[in-house]
């Protein structure tokens, strides 16, 4: 009941025309920014970050959230029509989508990829409304020990799930874990790896690294590629209506990415990556004709859209309750809040109740607002598309170093911008994936900090990790995330022979 | 123009890179008094990512040799891009004090479109101008947000 009555204060909260507007600007201009082909969710709200600085932090954080559910309303459009999907949970959209897109059906994809966030953001917005408060109770009787091994098992799993190749994904992960060191050292003051620069010893901003590498990489990438590639749009044409058939090939495919999304995303090891696949091979297994999968099938792209968004309010869960980011989008807004010196967590939920309640009720209104925006108005961000790519990547770059400047207004910040580019490009080039180096950056020092203040507590027994059974059986699961693929791998290949 | 063979050069490099990297700070590291009495001091957790780091780099540049790399098949980059892009990155930074945001970023728009294979400098140049213009006025007198004017921009400026 304490939940209700304090999402009831979050809407009085999210409800007044100050807060719905910033609510109404936040979702539009997720959405026009997201629809741009190459920026997920991720680079949208780093690039929108420097418009809330003047901001209160409740209208700042109502703003973000509509800025998150809009840049994945967004990412569906450019998946489907550009087959360019922004971040690593449209790629199953894309495939299927773009599919129906070049039959002529990509109104019909783009429905059912709205109507089908919109079912999995609200049922997934609810069950996040109920599960953060618990997740706040259990969070409460973690130690720093615990909390050690629960980041420890989100950075494992944020590596070992991406990309095919682990040391390509530890060797992001290490990289991000190196950035987070430069700075003083929050318990000391001893400045580390600042090399007598100054501006260094706020350390390195996690806006700047994911801008670099989302944006400046991106953009470096897209352009030696540029003289090489083709791409073609979809125009719609034909009806815009979704008819009963597709209607009844959707829903059930929407309740069940919302079933797969919203708990894996809500694991401290979530992400949107597992659900989205997940959701399209039990589509395929489910389906009366599999045979349409990868050559249009509305099921494919229904089941996938609807779990990515449902993940994508699970992985508020950890945030909001644990301080704990799953994903890059989650590592930039946890950066936001520590920029309002705010830290996420259980006392976030005491200290802030209008920011936290505030924010949960504006993701059930920018939900709604969501649907009205995209289902009449969806020509109108099909335009954006239309952009000429020389104007859009400049466009891109000039407001890329236009959010870098402004963090700190220093040039500094530029050139760590430019480093971080470069690296990005050829970490884009060598396939190895940015996540792990955005969400190790903000975990790191964060980790570092809690490793220390268990064994401060236990007075230098570095056992603590492993006597306390919640934090050792956190930790054993994080080594057999590792250890277990390595393994399967081994036998499969000692079968083989 | 790159073949799967310098791509294969590109995760030695990666692999070398975060070996050497490792290097760096455990060097850093060491060369840096440590302060304090607590039980682990700061010393500890940059040893620890350096070790990684090293451990890494060796598996990657083992990979690179052994293993499978990425884009097997090969990857056509086109490079002149790449350094046309950075150059206007590069300068953007140098130029923003001296000529103030709207000049830099409107170069940086000029090299980019450029670089995407745009030679219309004219309509380039207008649109970055007013690009840069808009966000300098709306960030400025909008936002509150200082966007540098540059050094040249302040002879002209009204003295205050």
């Amino acid at each position: 009941m304490d939940t209700l009555a304090a999402l009831g204060h979050g809407f009085l909260v999210a409800l007044t025309p100050y807060n719905l507007l910033w609510s109404a600007i936040g979702v539009t201009v997720g959405t026009a920014v997201g629809v741009l082909p190459g920026i997920g969710p991720a680079l949208t709200v780093a690039l929108l970050l420097p418009v809330t600085y003047h901001l209160e932090p409740t209208s700042a954080f109502i703003m973000f959230a509509g800025i998150y559910y809009g840049a994945m309303y967004g990412g569906s459009t450019t998946s489907i029509l550009l087959n360019a999907p922004g971040e690593s949970g449209s790629i199953v959209t894309a495939i299927d989508g773009h599919a129906m897109a070049r039959q002529g059906r990509g109104a019909q994809a783009l429905a059912t990829a709205a109507i089908g966030s919109f079912v999995a953001g609200t049922i997934a917005t609810a069950a996040l409304t109920f599960v953060a408060p618990l997740m706040v109770k259990m969070a409460l009787l973690f130690g720093p020990a615990e909390y050690f091994a629960l980041m420890v098992l989100a950075l494992t799993t944020v590596t070992a799930v991406l990309g095919n190749s682990l040391a390509r994904g530890l060797g992001s992960l290490f990289f991000g874990l190196a950035l987070g060191l430069v700075g003083i050292d929050m318990q000391t003051g001893q400045a580390r790896l600042a090399f007598g620069v100054p501006e260094l010893l706020d350390g390195i901003d996690t806006v700047v690294v994911a801008v670099g590498l989302f944006a400046v990489g991106e953009t470096l990438y897209v352009a030696s590629r540029y003289r090489f590639e083709t791409e073609e749009i979809f125009a719609l044409k034909g009806s815009k209506w979704m008819s009963r058939e597709d209607w009844s090939r959707s829903w059930k495919p929407w309740l069940r990415g919302t079933l797969l999304g919203f708990p894996i995303g809500a694991l401290p090891a979530g992400g949107s990556e597992i659900p989205t696949f997940l959701s399209y091979l039990v589509e395929k297994r489910l389906a009366k004709k599999p045979e349409e999968f990868g050559h249009g099938a509305i099921e494919a792209v229904a089941g996938p859209e609807a779990a990515n968004n449902a993940s994508a309010a699970g992985v508020l869960a950890p945030l909001l309750s644990l301080g704990l980011p799953t994903s890059a989008t989650a590592a930039i807004m946890l950066a936001a809040f520590q920029q309002y010196g705010l830290q996420p967590g259980p006392t976030l939920f005491d200290s802030n109740p209008e920011l936290v309640w505030g924010m949960i009720a504006s993701l059930y209104i920018g939900n709604v607002l969501l649907l009205l925006l995209n289902l009449p108005l969806v020509g109108m961000w099909v335009k954006l598309l239309l952009i000429p790519r020389p104007w859009l990547y400049a466009g891109i770059l000039v407001f890329s170093t236009l959010g870098a400047y402004t963090l700190n207004n220093n040039v500094v910040d530029l050139v760590i911008l430019w480093v971080i580019g470069l690296v990005g490009f050829g970490m884009r080039v060598l396939n190895v994936p940015v996540a792990p180096c955005v969400v190790g950056l903000i975990l790191g020092p964060l980790a570092e900090q809690q490793f220390r203040r268990a064994l401060a507590i236990s007075q230098g027994d570095p056992t603590v990790f492993v006597t306390h059974p919640i934090s050792a059986a956190l930790l054993a699961i994080a080594v057999l995330l590792v250890v277990g693929p390595l393994l399967m791998r081994r036998r499969s290949r000692a079968a083989a022979t | 123009m790159t073949t799967a063979r310098s791509l294969r050069i590109g995760e030695a490099l990666l692999g070398g890179g975060l070996s050497a990297l490792g290097a760096l700070i455990a060097i850093e590291t060491m060369l840096t008094p440590s302060a304090g009495r607590s039980v682990v001091g700061p010393a500890l957790f940059p040893y620890l990512i350096s070790g990684g780091l090293v451990l890494i780099g060796l598996s990657l540049l083992r990979e690179a040799f052994a293993g499978h790399i990425a884009h097997e098949t090969g990857l056509e980059l086109d490079l002149r891009a790449v350094a046309l892009v950075a150059a206007g990155l590069a300068a953007q930074f140098l130029l923003i004090e001296f000529l103030g945001w709207i000049p830099s970023a409107a170069l940086l728009f000029v090299a980019v479109a450029r670089a995407f294979g745009s030679r219309r400098y004219l309509p380039n140049a207008a649109l970055g101008l007013l690009l840069a213009g808009g966000t300098f006025v709306v960030f400025n007198y909008g936002l509150d947000l200082n966007l540098p004017i540059g050094s040249v921009g302040e002879w002209f400026a009204p003295a205050e």
